[in-house]
């Protein structure tokens, strides 16, 4: 129902004296008094009473109309009707006003004229109400009333954000004692206040079989009916909120859901030595918002934002994302395909909720249901027990439906994780697994049997120090993680006193061996954060390591020292935005936020703090898929942007709100909704690049168009010298505003490197190149511009370094020079064992491998400058 | 955010040290004054919010905290330069982490504004049976590097909530000296303006 159409509705007055219908009855003739109107659409309406007066409850009825009348029939009388519906008074005023009658009817008006029709009807003639308060599905509370004819009208809308007198009546409430979290809710909304007015003068009493029926006058009869103990009403609102219209379970329960949400936020603690007058006491914050925010739970929250819009806003997204899984359990949420190019223009904030023919991401209910160990058994040769359907509609499958918890998963996330291959048969499987295991037992042993070197090789000691104290930090709530039931094996470690578990000491194993077998890496913080769902679910520390090892392949690269993969993913996560919703990154612009840094945990772990564990066990085998791309955690992150962009646009202005919000959403995304819209933003983000090169007569990579290429060098982020100043800051700054012209003029999105890599379905490696041969010319014989280029080189490479340096002929490299040389690389790289070849004269090659991706010419470029810089 | 602000000053603080000696769990304790024994590893940067009082001043105090390990140094040196108080901390029972100060502390020289204010802390002191550095050698490299040193316990509360506020007076000390010197000069006051200080600890991070 539109606003101005919205018809008030009355209810009786509270009561009269005798006298007082005297008076009006001689006075106003013709006329109704309205007497008095206490919840804006519940306006109550007094009838010219009946001659025998209106002493008993039964007789007041008679004389009393409930009525609905629209807005705009009220006429002159309107302004009458608002300012008494705005008396604020508990008892009846003593003042009358007359108003026009309403038309009496006792029967429903037909239904068709929804909105404008008018109706008053005498309360004796009201056999019961249905009174359905606000709750998930319906946002308007309504009230229904049953007359005693057998007739319904029917449902009367309460829109309470529209009537003075309802939201003056909450503040009111507010003002006495407001806790939107208390037990039952106690929401206040009009159709209590008609309640508590009807009460006052007839019997209003509440059905014990049909929560939500409220009987009118109700004979004997209707009271054993309708439940043998009906309760009366009591105050609504005013005492426990049970006794009124209360919330239906579900609604409670989501309310409460709610508070958890809060609850979650804000880390309650017992902390409340903080000083937050100002903002409670600025006239600018409703009434209710300080009154909650005085509420010491929600005190810490508050200060940590000093926002209480910001707090609001993040309270809504907690509600739209409950109302949301509700409305995911039948997968009805569909995205709208849209001309690809126009979204170029517009932002992608808006996702619509449709039933569409071009739905790609509406699926059967079967295809998202989990496979089942018997599916996937299903799918193979039971011969060779070679896969009989394709690796890629495995693949899709296990993309939308996931893996069934238990042993299916025990299965299949061995050939996820590469440790199975899709074409093997089943002896192969057997034979690779034993061999696999051999392995395992060798390389751990390489460092187990190597007493020296764990007496004494700093380096492994300090690795092995990190490793275990993030193995005891690392998903200790999970149970097989949890508590600590050994003692632990080292009397030196520092967690001796405290004991272990087997599991930990597992893990621990594991990370070492792996330490040992990806030397140049080692181990990094957030592995362990990657290891232990792989192993929680094998339970097979063999296999939990090589699964491992598979998954690492594709996230080696988040962990290098240069952080060269890290700022790729987030230069790409830029240009993806930037494309997708121009509007929300001019935001991130103007709020500093386009390094995209906020994201940094998100993409190293994989969301494995932003979700809870079983939601992360989910979001892992769709994305370990590469179903629809290998980087599809991208797509996840921008899914999740998107369902923020509102909060992030309205009320984030700064960086650190950005990264503080984004960090806080830590467990309370919402994983199936956020999958099917990352899966929808793919296809609309393909659509994209498709339409963007049919118009401008792309190339595809391969056959590479001479201005293709040059763009690709110009955008090229691969080009920055790693560990150059700014080397995290996504180098977007070439692609901005530099749109491409098309074939016909118009005004093309331009598809950057980085986002067509987006499109491919390969894991993208660690880079790892075998050294390269600088030459340097025209640098003099000068020792000491060798060796300020040897720092810059020092700085630049990881332990993964093949480096050979050309010195000019002419130069001399004494042995001193060479023992310089060899103590500054051991102070960039204490425990660096590396091979010195001062193998011709005038040349010298530090041997190890690399993993940068320089381009020679930018290494050229910028050691230049560090030359001129020294002269 | 403005229009309603509740301080009269903002100090950004960054904890700093190697991983594991119990940052995470200092800001924990000062900031909400709790304390969980198997707490998660730091990825990536967050911070968090206290107000306090000094001198009926209100000083809200955002606290940034960073990984530890060296290989993500790369980022947690963009955080430097934002920070007016930086706290290097080391663990009392990690001998490592208390030699790895002076490579942090030359980190800070390099990558902070000039004139920072810096604190050590020795945590985990309530460890006695533990402890490898004595408190007269935390002391002894303090003095080396001219700064403040305290011991404190996340675990059992001492003297962290001291170490929080030692470092903001003396920062609020430096702010309020460098206005005065300023409006002495004739020179237009700089007083940190809250509302104009627009984050910038991370706008460019790197």
């Amino acid at each position: 129902m539109s606003s101005s159409k919205l018809p008030r509705k009355f209810t009786p007055p509270s009561s009269p004296t005798a006298s007082y219908y005297d008076i009006s009855d001689d006075d106003e003739n013709g006329y109704s008094t309205i007497t008095n109107t206490r919840t804006g659409r519940a306006l109550v309406q007094q009838k010219p009473p009946p001659s025998d007066g209106p002493s008993t409850p039964p007789a007041v009825a008679t004389t009393l109309l409930l009525a609905w009348l629209p807005e705009s029939a009220l006429g002159d009388a309107y302004d009458t009707y608002v300012k008494v519906d705005l008396i604020d008074a508990e008892t009846p005023p003593r003042q009358s006003y007359l108003v026009p009658p309403p038309p009496a009817t006792v029967y429903a008006p037909g239904t068709s004229c929804v909105g404008n029709y008018a109706f008053a009807v005498p309360v004796s003639e009201i056999y019961s109400l249905l009174i359905r308060p606000p709750n998930l599905g319906w946002w308007w509370g309504s009230v229904v009333i049953n007359t005693r004819a057998g007739d319904s009208f029917p449902a009367l809308f309460f829109h309470d954000s529209e009537c003075a007198s309802t939201i003056a009546q909450s503040k009111k409430r507010v003002r006495a004692s407001f806790d939107p979290f208390g037990e039952g809710g106690g929401l206040f909304w009009g159709g209590d206040e008609v309640l508590r007015w009807l009460r006052r003068y007839v019997r209003v009493e509440k059905s014990e079989v049909e929560p939500s029926v409220y009987l009118v006058e109700p004979s004997q009869e209707d009271l054993l009916s309708f439940g043998s103990k009906p309760t009366i009403v009591g105050h609504v609102g005013e005492s426990s909120a049970s006794g009124g219209a209360g919330m239906d379970p579900l609604t409670k329960m989501f309310k409460e859901a709610r508070w958890g949400f809060l609850e979650k936020v804000s880390r309650v603690t017992r902390f409340t030595r903080r000083t937050a007058e100002d903002i409670l006491d600025s006239p600018k914050v409703p009434l209710q918002v300080r009154r909650l925010l005085k509420n010491p739970d929600v005190v810490n929250l508050q200060d940590e934002f000093d926002s209480a819009r910001l707090y609001l806003a993040r309270w809504a997204m907690g509600i739209a994302e409950q109302s949301e899984r509700e409305r995911q359990q039948d997968h009805q949420v569909v995205w709208a395909s849209r001309d690809a190019l126009e979204l170029v223009d517009s932002a992608v904030g808006e996702f619509e909720i449709l039933d569409l023919e071009s739905g790609s991401t509406k699926l059967d209910s079967d295809k998202r249901k989990p496979v089942s160990l018997e599916e996937w058994n299903r799918w193979f040769d039971p011969k060779t027990g070679k896969l009989a359907i394709t690796a890629n509609e495995a693949k899709e499958r296990i993309f939308h439906g996931g893996v069934e918890p238990g042993a299916a998963r025990k299965e299949v996330w061995l050939w996820l994780l590469d440790v199975y291959p899709w074409d093997s048969t089943k002896d192969e499987r057997i034979a690779l697994m034993n061999s696999k295991r051999d392995e395992y037992v060798r390389l751990k042993g390489k460092w187990w049997d190597d007493l020296d070197r764990r007496n004494n090789d700093e380096y492994w000691r300090d690795q092995k120090n990190r490793i275990e104290k993030d193995v005891h930090r690392t998903d200790r709530g999970v149970p097989i993680f949890a508590g600590e039931d050994i003692p632990h094996p080292d009397p030196d470690s520092p967690f001796a006193e405290t004991g272990t578990n087997v599991h930990l000491e597992q893990m621990k194993d594991m990370l070492l061996t792996y330490n040992e077998y990806n030397t140049d890496l080692g181990y990094v913080q957030g592995m362990s954060d990657l290891l232990a769902p792989i192993y929680a679910v094998l339970q097979d520390d063999a296999a939990a390591f090589w699964a491992f090892v598979g998954f690492m392949e594709r996230m080696e690269r988040n962990f290098l020292r240069d952080q060269t993969g890290m700022r790729a993913q987030l230069v790409a996560l830029d240009h993806l935005v930037q494309l997708m919703d121009p509007k929300l990154y001019a935001h991130l612009e103007s709020a500093d936020s386009t390094n995209f840094f906020f994201f940094f945990r998100m993409l190293l772990v994989w969301y494995k703090r932003e979700f809870k564990w079983d939601d992360v066990l989910r979001l892992w085998e769709t994305m370990w898929t590469n179903f629809l791309s290998s980087q599809f955690h991208l797509f996840i992150a921008l899914a999740i942007l998107e369902r923020h962009r509102d909060v992030i646009m309205d009320h984030l202005k700064q960086f650190d709100e950005v990264l503080k919000y984004i960090n806080e959403l830590s467990t309370t995304i919402e994983l199936s909704s956020t999958r099917v819209r990352a899966e929808a933003l793919f296809y609309k983000f393909q659509r994209t690049v498709e339409a963007a090169d049919r118009k401008s007569g792309f190339v595809a990579p391969g056959e590479g168009s001479s201005t293709m290429r040059r763009r690709r060098t110009e955008n090229a982020c691969e080009g920055d010298p790693p560990n150059s100043p700014g080397a995290l800051t996504p180098r977007a700054v070439a692609n901005k505003g530099k749109n491409i012209e098309g074939r016909n003029g118009e005004i093309l999105p331009n598809i950057s490197p980085e986002l067509r890599t987006l499109l491919n379905r390969d894991i993208i490696r660690a880079k790892v190149r075998l050294g390269w041969v600088m030459k340097i010319y025209g640098c003099s014989s000068n020792m000491d511009e060798i060796i300020v280029f040897f720092l810059f080189l020092l700085r630049s490479i990881t332990r993964k370094a093949v480096l050979v340096m050309i010195v000019h002929k002419a130069t001399r490299v004494t042995p001193s020079h060479l023992g310089l040389l060899e103590a500054l690389y051991y102070a960039t790289f204490p425990f660096n064992k590396c091979h010195w070849y001062p193998d011709t004269p005038g040349s010298l090659r530090v041997c190890t491998p690399t993993t940068h991706t320089s381009t020679t010419d930018d290494w050229v470029a910028e050691f230049s400058k560090d030359i001129a810089r020294v002269r | 955010m403005a229009g309603s602000r509740n301080y009269d000053f903002l100090i950004k603080l960054l904890l700093i040290g190697d991983s594991g000696v119990g940052k995470s769990c200092c800001l924990l304790r000062f900031s909400e004054d709790s304390f969980t024994p198997s707490f998660i590893t730091t990825i990536g940067i967050d911070f968090k919010i206290r107000t306090i009082e000094l001198d009926g001043k209100r000083v809200k105090l955002q606290i940034w905290d960073t990984a530890g390990q060296e290989r993500f140094r790369t980022i947690t040196t963009a955080y430097y330069r934002g920070a007016m108080g930086i706290l290097l901390v080391y663990d009392v029972t990690d001998e490592r982490s208390f030699n790895n100060i002076r490579t942090w502390f030359s980190n800070v020289e390099q990558h902070a504004t000039e004139g920072v204010n810096k604190i050590l802390i020795g945590n985990k002191c309530d460890w006695e049976e533990k402890r490898v550095v004595s408190t007269e050698r935390g002391q002894q490299l303090a003095d080396e590097l001219g700064i403040p040193f305290m011991e404190v316990s996340a675990k059992s509360n001492i003297n962290v909530e001291k170490a929080f506020f030692s470092l903001a007076t003396d920062i609020k000390k430096r702010i309020m000296d460098t206005a005065r010197a300023e409006e002495k000069a004739g020179g237009q006051s700089s007083v940190v303006d809250p509302s104009r200080d627009n984050g910038n600890m991370g706008g460019k991070c790197c």
